[in-house]
């Protein structure tokens, strides 16, 4: 029978959760509470009996020092109240721990009945609080109707011996699990099996997935296994293996670019491999520290000569959209599997994160699922609990508002591991499978939940896309597997791993399964959570925590031995062949056989027509615009916007420093409180080597043009890795981008060939700085339908598309991270200089958009000029005569000089006259303009020789001084003061949006 | 001089291993890391040891209040052992999580000598959520703490969601009287913190950062001496070499406070 436990903290306890609702509640919707008092719910499916009742509520439930607890509702007053619980099926991680919990203190087990179910219970005191205003919070800040039920209890309805009842979110499927054959009479009828059973197949899939079931010899052989017309399970695999998600099918597409301007054509074959694949081969054969690109879930680079760093970047932007909670922590925990699944298993060091949202106080009419403000909270929390709870630093992101983002956010996570260079004699990058080699799934079970995420993700969003998709990631079991896993590295019993993420079993055994050429697969030895799935769905779920295991049957004792004492969960449930087929019984019964070289035959190639229209011709000009005369005003107010002022509540949140490796911290300088310009760590304890790591996001350049987007975002970051003191030779890049649907659609899709052209530019763009800069591309992703179908006022909807977007991460070694410097400006007396040249490129500005323009002159980047001043710069920093350095980023000079003094709390007096310029004759130009390949440096005054004699050639001034007077002067072109205000006033101005949220 | 051995725990969820055995084996330990099963299972024997980590994470992702889980699974199956070990003069130092699953325990305060009775807690801060910052911590100097002796101020990071310290008021005053607050947030200039946040980041009452049992033998803290184990991990030490640099101060780095608190143990142990 089944108890509900409910606990709470004692009377005189502040409640902090509690008191965050009831503030939320009236910052959010205005609605005023007197008092909110949280209290956890334990409700326990089990018999057990009242002396084990009373040992688990006092020896696990209940802090005797904190909290008091009762088995009948506990008595605390309300004028309200609402119970939250999870819907059935959605992965409860306190419910799990509490079963862990008691099985071990009553040394018993839980049978496959029982369970322990974890909810919420909220009291609310308040004089005229509505039902609609109860309801508001409950379904607006405290559950999402996805994953969560609520219930609403006023105190006049409350009965206080039954409260709110016992409510047990069990799954149960009353369903024999079956194998459906389907035929494939035509293309429009496997078009409309598509349709229905949500297989997302590209329509010009269709004929050769039919051709290849209709082939004669390929019956032949399908009859000797007892099959003929393709089954859902075989279906489903080809649908996975073919999403874009999995297989990039746009990025290996066939372009037809046109330029309208000059009417040139070019035919681009394959993106992929023209301007990453290419470009990064042809620079591994000549960096010799390139270790393992394009092939494993992530890539390697030598960090030192008994070490590699494993990198790669991801995006969850589909479910998090639905569920941001949810979506966020299972990407960060999601792509946290890549590194531990990248050769033969690395440790996981460091994450980072990047997150494109619609206006955090959007008050417009369109209605998106989750309010951006809403949606934020939820994404800085799921990667807070993700990061946090699997002991790994999350050293750096950045946030970007963009009205572009309310049809679908963005959710990037990257990951960054590190492992030995030879794992028992042997190379560690290296791994494949062998017949005979048994395949192991290691961690979490199988459910329903994810089913169809791969599919999912390559859709445009609509208020009706499946909810099934959306998971809660487990850090606590993940870490189990990761700590298991890498003591089987170390022992040399690992043979392959690699990651359940998208596509579940179908995409890890079907890609591993490549090496060997074949598998046996016995379905029904996969451990499921309930009982009741299709074979198709226990072969395609997403279930979170998994990995894939390559293990040989002489190490299958051992591997077994060490799994159960890190108590994690392993089962053998096939072997890896030679036969060329994948092959998957159920009970000894076949449910498929597919040939292994299916997915790598002549699948056609996806076509886009790709238009390009200039700036010009599409009516951008450069706005009409007087300049200023009230700079004080301006720069404040610059400080102020969203995508400049100061966002510490965020990565205050994170652990940055676990680990103990840490060197520069996200936040810098004399109250460490202005953001550094990449994060630096020691990843191997007992050397003085550092990995620096920084990322960058400029999609408002876009608008104009994506081929100086991707550029000065490829700049952006490895100014960031200069500005540290990382090595400019060692730079490796992680490419993501999230680009809305390009294919063209007279009515859906109407600008498709001027996106595909946008994504042909943006992909030159990559391909000529990386090998410019001389960047391989460790890794990248690319996630194509970032649009989204938003209701209005009148029932009408809008198709609403981000802007093109590329987030590129950045990676490069220090060699002695004592040299390392930050932004911050350090001492009054210290010289104040600008590398670079600052042109008129206020083009997609902050400047401009602070205005409402676009304009037309984007930054463009110069390679060959700026690489000199990148080497210069760290030469400087390696001879210890920079004090600080700080790239000039987004919103230029002016907001980037005050940032360096307020880093160093102290004051400033810097001359736009002597700034070095190209054709600029006007202030806001000097002091807004976003140029790339721009510094501010710092340096004693006794070292002004031999820093002048280190730039010889190059563009550079000295604008100014570091002043102890703690004002930020800034006089204009004219001799003019321009601007004198308080350090004190531009950190209140830089902090004032966001400042109150902890 | 004899080998000073030390283990630090780790698994279901617990995540400063690696670093916490680093900092001992920079202060003149023999570290190894292993899981709690092993212990539990007799692979590995506490009396090999004399130096006892519980260090941070988030052991069963404190799910039911921070180290609640881990002290049930450590009293249920190596209550009797650890009590031993104790009464062998032995150390056992608490971080983070670790601190506590030592007052979940009751290794902590151990009033009376008594080491399996919850009268403290630590709970969720105030500020309503996870925190990493680095504080200023005062070392109250009456107390018998051997992991502090010699420290007066001291910074170090703090990373946590429930580090809030509470007790009621008897047990409040046992702490106080019997000198067994060991680490109180401070303000920079190591005037008390009072309350005032973020200096002492979660509302601990009095500010306790740290405590000891009457032995001093027991330290349980939530800051994270084992992150404080080199001279880069200040947040300012770019700043504090750029100063040394302009006085022409070239002398080392000195031993971190973190490392201090490591050595400490280590040297009392030798001295044993």
């Amino acid at each position: 029978m089944p108890y509900r436990l409910e606990i709470a903290l004692k009377p005189e306890l502040f409640d902090a959760e509690g008191d965050g609702i009831r503030r939320k509640a009236n910052n959010y919707f205005g609605i005023e509470i007197d008092r909110v008092r949280s209290i956890q719910v334990v409700t326990i499916d089990a018999n057990l009996s009242k002396d084990q009742l009373k040992t688990i509520q006092t020896d696990i439930f209940t802090n005797p020092v904190t909290q008091f607890s009762s088995y009948d509702p506990l008595d605390i007053e309300f004028d309200w109240t609402i119970w939250v619980g999870f819907r059935p099926g959605v992965r409860d991680n306190p419910g799990s721990t509490a079963v862990e919990a008691v099985e071990d203190i009553l040394n018993i087990k839980f049978g496959p009945d029982e369970a322990i179910y974890t909810s919420k219970r909220y009291c609310l005191k308040g004089k005229g609080l509505s039902f609609e205003n109860v309801n508001a919070i409950a379904g607006e800040l405290l559950a999402n109707n996805i994953i969560q039920q609520w219930k609403i209890f006023p105190a006049q309805k409350w009965d206080p011996a039954t409260g709110t009842g016992i409510i047990l979110p069990k799954v149960i499927l009353d369903h024999t699990p079956r194998v459906t054959s389907i035929p494939v009479p035509s293309d429009s009828y496997l078009q409309q099996i598509s349709d229905d059973r949500g297989l997302a197949l590209n329509p010009n899939d269709i004929p050769f997935i039919r051709s290849y079931f209709l082939d004669k010899t390929v019956q032949t052989a399908r009859a000797l296994k007892g099959l003929s017309d393709p089954t859902d399970i075989e279906l489903e695999y080809i649908s996975q293996a073919r999403s874009d998600h999995c297989n990039h099918n746009t990025f290996r597409g066939l372009f037809q670019y046109r330029d309208l301007e000059t009417g040139d054509t070019d035919t681009v074959d394959n993106l992929f491999k023209t301007c990453i694949e290419v470009p990064t081969l042809t620079l591994q054969k000549k960096k010799s520290w390139v270790i393992s690109v394009l092939w494993d879930n992530a890539g390697v680079g030598r960090f030192d000569k008994d070490h590699y760093y494993v990198i790669t970047g991801e995006t969850h932007n589909s479910p998090s959209n639905m569920e941001a909670y949810g979506g966020a922590i299972t990407g960060i925990v999601g792509v946290y599997r890549d590194p531990l699944g990248t050769g033969k298993g690395a440790k996981l060091v460091m994450g980072g994160f990047g997150y494109c949202v619609g206006p955090r106080d959007y008050s417009g009419p369109l209605r998106p699922h989750l309010h951006p403000r809403r949606l934020l909270d939820g994404v800085i929390e799921g990667v807070r609990d993700g990061g946090n709870k699997s002991g790994i630093p999350t050293t750096f992101g950045q946030v970007l508002f963009h009205h572009g983002y309310l049809g679908k956010c963005l959710v990037f996570v990257t990951a960054v591991g590190i492992m030995p260079a030879q794992v028992k004699g042997k190379p560690s990058e290296k791994k494949k499978t062998s017949p005979g080699d048994l395949v192991i799934m290691c961690g979490g079970r199988v459910g329903k939940d994810g089913i169809h995420g791969v599919t999912a993700s390559s859709e445009t969003f609509s208020e009706h896309t499946p909810a099934g998709h959306v998971q809660i990631g487990d850090p606590y079991t993940q870490k189990k597997m990761h700590d298991f896993l890498l003591d089987a590295r170390d022992e040399g019993l690992i043979q392959f791993v690699t990651d359940n993420g998208g596509g579940g079993l179908s995409s890890s055994v079907g890609e591993s399964a490549r090496f060997s050429n074949g598998c046996e697969i016995q379905l029904e030895k996969v451990p499921l959570k309930y009982e009741g799935l299709d074979q198709w769905e226990i072969w395609v779920s997403e279930s979170q925590e998994r990995m894939t295991v390559a293990v040989r049957p002489e190490h299958l004792e051992r591997f077994m031995a060490l799994s159960k004492m890190h108590a994690v969960e392993s089962t053998v449930i096939g072997e890896y062949t030679d036969s060329g087929i994948l092959h998957i019984t159920y009970n000894d019964v076949t449910c498929a056989c597919v040939d292994m070289d299916l997915m790598t035959s002549g699948f056609p190639q996806w076509e886009f027509d790709a238009q390009w229209i200039p700036p010009e011709r599409r009516g951008l000009f450069e706005p009409i615009l007087k300049a200023p005369d009230n700079y004080r005003a301006l720069l404040l107010d610059m400080l102020s916007r969203p995508n400049i002022c100061s966002k510490e509540w965020i990565i205050r949140q994170y652990d940055h420093e676990v680990q103990g490796t840490s060197v520069i911290k996200p936040m810098v300088g004399a109250e460490r409180d202005v953001n550094s310009d990449a994060a630096v760590i020691r990843p191997v304890l007992d050397t003085r080597h550092g990995l620096a790591f920084a990322q960058a996001l400029l999609p408002s350049y876009s608008a104009i043009d994506t081929y100086h987007m991707t550029s000065c975002t490829i700049d952006e970051a490895v100014r960031r890795l200069v500005a540290v003191g990382a090595d400019f030779d060692q730079i490796g890049g992680v490419d993501n981008f999230c680009w809305p649907s390009i294919q063209f659609h007279p009515q859906n899709n109407p600008d498709g060939k001027l996106k595909a052209a946008k994504l042909v530019r943006s992909c030159r763009a990559l391909r000529d700085i990386c090998l410019a800069y001389e960047i391989p591309l460790l890794s990248g992703k690319d996630s194509m339908y970032v649009d989204g179908h938003l209701q209005g006022n009148y029932g009408e909807t809008h198709k609403v598309s981000a802007l093109e977007t590329l987030q590129f991460s950045a990676t490069s070694i220090v060699k002695d991270i004592e040299k390392c410097i930050t932004m911050d400006s350090k001492m009054a007396g210290d010289l104040v200089y600008i590398l670079g040249t600052t042109r008129n490129e206020l083009g997609g500005s902050e400047y401009y958009e602070h205005f409402g323009y676009v304009g037309l002159n984007v930054p463009k980047v110069d390679p060959e000029a700026f690489i000199a001043l990148y080497r210069a710069l760290g030469q400087a920093i390696d001879k210890e005569i920079v004090a600080s350095a700080h790239g000039i980023y987004r919103g230029g000079l002016g907001i980037h000089l005050a940032l360096v003094a307020m880093g160093g709390n102290l004051g400033m007096e810097a001359d736009l006259g002597v700034v070095p310029a190209d054709q600029i004759d006007r202030n806001d130009s000097v002091l807004f303009s976003e140029s790339a390949g721009r510094f501010i440096v710092t340096i004693d005054s006794e070292n002004r020789k031999a820093f002048e004699e280190n730039f010889k050639g190059l563009d550079f001034a000295c604008i100014g001084t570091v002043t102890q007077r703690n004002h930020f002067v800034i006089k204009g072109i004219d001799g003019q003061i321009l601007v004198d205000v308080s350090v004190e006033d531009l950190k209140a101005f830089w902090k004032k949006p966001f400042g109150e949220l902890i | 001089m004899s080998m000073v051995k030390a283990l630090v725990l780790t698994g279901y969820g617990l995540n400063c291993d690696h670093e916490t055995a680093y900092a001992l084996e920079l202060s003149g330990a023999v570290a190894h890391r292993h899981h709690i099963n092993s212990l539990i299972e007799g692979a590995v024997n506490l009396k090999d040891y004399q130096i006892l980590v519980f260090g941070g994470g988030f052991s069963w992702g404190d799910d039911h209040g921070a180290g609640v889980i881990q002290a049930v699974r450590m009293k249920t199956n190596l209550g009797d052992k650890i009590l031993a070990f104790i009464d062998a003069g032995n150390l056992v130092l608490g971080i983070c999580n670790g601190f506590q699953t030592l007052v979940n325990l009751g290794l902590l305060p151990g009033f009376d000598h008594d080491y399996t009775k919850r009268s403290v807690a630590l709970t969720f801060n105030d500020c309503g959520n996870f925190r990493d910052q680095w504080v200023t911590l005062k070392v109250v100097s009456t107390s018998p703490c051997i992991f502090t002796t010699g420290l007066d101020t001291l910074e170090l990071p703090v990373r946590h969601g429930e580090g809030k310290f509470y007790a009621q008021e008897t047990a409040m005053r046992r702490l106080m009287d019997e000198n067994q607050v060991v680490l109180q947030y401070a303000m920079p200039d190591g005037s008390p913190a009072d309350l005032k946040f973020p200096f002492n980041p979660n509302g601990s009452i009095q500010d306790i950062a740290g405590i000891c049992d009457p032995s001093g033998r027991i330290f349980g803290l939530m800051p994270h001496p084992e992150a404080f184990n080199h001279w880069t991990n200040h947040p300012n030490w770019p700043r504090i070499k750029e100063k040394k640099k302009r006085k022409k101060d070239n002398t080392a780095p000195v031993i971190t406070p973190g490392i201090r608190i490591f050595k400490n143990a280590v040297a009392f142990i030798r001295n044993k």
